[in-house]
């Protein structure tokens, strides 16, 4: 594993949030305003929303990415650089009660970055294309990344991550036999979701403030999981077991009984009915009409995934001396550098602002 | 919100230095007005030396606090220089008025 995940930091003590904190929020002073938003995509093309996005704080990776053409693939890129970079700059401030929180809920970033490893090598992807959809913003760097693409199969993958003494190299070794017989990928990601889960509960054990409120945040999100998998099961005629099969403990809200009984059901008014005394209700039911008219699960991923942003949001406005400014300013970065991505493809495809506007998350 | 136990600590005592000590010293004072007791003199000093210390040290705690977070502020947006140092020199007012009621529990 490279050195550059170990790269020795100059951090505040232990609990100082002012130094670390101040800096934040000065970043997030930074982003990008709805105004601008609205600009780009008034955009004509490509060269307008790249001189457009010169004068801001994704000038140099721009201006080293367009040396390679202008293109919307390299501005994608420059976009990724600039989110990668931001993290890092992040994670080289915080203090190390932040860190030990922000290594788990980042945490999610090396999931995806290794199960997109895995499905690329299922599918027998080239290395580029793998790598063009990896985002090193947690502990897996790019090179590591470039390494573990490198490998020739999944069984390579999981074999350099145990190299490593990766934590998530302990599930997938485990399911590797289930994998190899059934040749079935949904094995080895269920098995990294739910160690996933357990691995960062436990590591955001404590009394302290900043604990629960990342406990909650983390627990929001397993919440969000499980009822996409519930909306997934919607029209699937499966057994109980079947169903709790897929189950990821850990959610604040969605319980077992509750996850079983939703995963049963079989019509989306059921389902809010159900859910209609948790904060999910509101959500759901706001998109309910749509996807009777759409029949398509892809409207609730999408209002979670925006019930979701906002919850990190609002940890944001919350203690001025706390980890919710630095997990609300991160999350608003992911969620600028996404709609950053959607507007450049909406541009170069000649997309209309309106569409392009209902496919932005929380602007 | 004062989440720090030691926070608590010092502006806690820095309130009962600069409020109920030198109350209790211009009370003693009133009530041994006829023959001057050494132990007048004594508690005096001890409550002007409290109410200077104590808040000379919250003053400190503040200044402390405000010092690391505007650093963190100036790095990202250098314009806000001014509005720093005004706020750095703020805390400064919690030890002049100590001083001052150090001062005033000395010649009362």
């Amino acid at each position: 594993m490279s050195s550059t995940t170990t790269m020795k930091r100059v951090s505040p003590s232990k609990r100082d949030y002012g130094y670390c904190n101040a800096r934040v929020r000065g970043m997030r002073s930074r982003l990008l305003k709805q105004a601008f938003m609205d600009g780009l995509m008034q955009a004509k093309d490509l060269g307008g929303i790249i001189t457009s996005l010169m004068e801001t704080e994704y000038a140099p990776e721009l201006e080293e990415r367009l040396l390679h053409g202008r293109s919307t693939g390299q501005i994608d890129l420059a976009l990724k650089d600039n989110m990668v970079r931001t993290f890092r700059k992040v994670l080289s401030l915080v203090n190390d009660e932040s860190l030990e929180v922000l290594g788990a809920l980042l945490g999610r970033w090396d999931l995806f970055n290794i199960k997109t490893v895995i499905r690329g090598r299922h599918m027998s992807l080239s290395s580029e294309e793998i790598t063009e959809s990896m985002v090193a913003v947690a502990q897996l760097s790019q090179i590591d990344l470039d390494e573990l693409s490198r490998q020739q199969s999944v069984k390579g993958v999981v074999d350099t991550l145990s190299t490593w003494k990766l934590p998530f190299a302990v599930p997938l070794r485990a399911a590797m036999p289930e994998y190899v017989e059934s040749g079935n990928l949904a094995v080895l990601e269920l098995a990294l979701d739910k160690y996933y889960t357990e691995w960062a509960a436990k590591r955001l054990k404590g009394r302290g403030v900043n604990q629960r409120l990342s406990r909650r945040f983390l627990g929001t999100q397993i919440d969000t999981i499980n009822l996409l998998t519930c909306f997934r099961l919607l029209n699937a005629d499966l057994g109980d077991q079947d169903a709790l099969r897929f189950f990821l403990p850990g959610g604040t809200f969605v319980t077992e009984a509750l996850f079983r009984d939703l995963a049963s059901m079989s019509d989306v008014d059921e389902v809010y009915d159900r859910l209609k005394r948790t904060p999910y209700g509101r959500p759901v039911e706001e998109v309910a009409i749509k996807y009777i008219e759409s029949g398509s699960v892809s409207v609730f991923e999408r209002a979670l995934e925006d019930f979701l942003m906002r919850r990190a949001f609002a940890a944001g406005q919350g203690d001025p001396l706390g980890v919710g400014i630095i997990i609300g300013y991160l999350w608003m970065k992911a969620n600028e550098v996404t709609n950053l991505r959607i507007i450049v493809k909406g541009v170069s495809v000649g997309m209309p602002m309106e569409r392009m506007r209902e496919e932005l998350i929380v602007v | 919100m004062i989440d720090n136990k030691l926070a608590r600590k010092v502006f806690g005592s820095a309130f009962v230095a600069t409020m109920v000590v030198p109350a209790m010293a211009f009370a003693q004072a009133a009530e041994g007005a006829a023959p001057v007791d050494y132990r007048v003199g004594v508690a005096k000093a001890i409550a002007a030396g409290a109410s200077m210390s104590v808040s000379a040290l919250a003053a400190g705690y503040a200044q402390a606090k405000i010092g690391s977070a505007g650093a963190g502020t100036l790095a990202e947006r250098p314009e806000v220089a001014t509005n720093i140092i005004v706020l750095q020199a703020l805390p400064e007012i919690i030890a002049l008025l100590g001083f001052v009621i150090a001062f005033m529990i000395g010649t009362a």
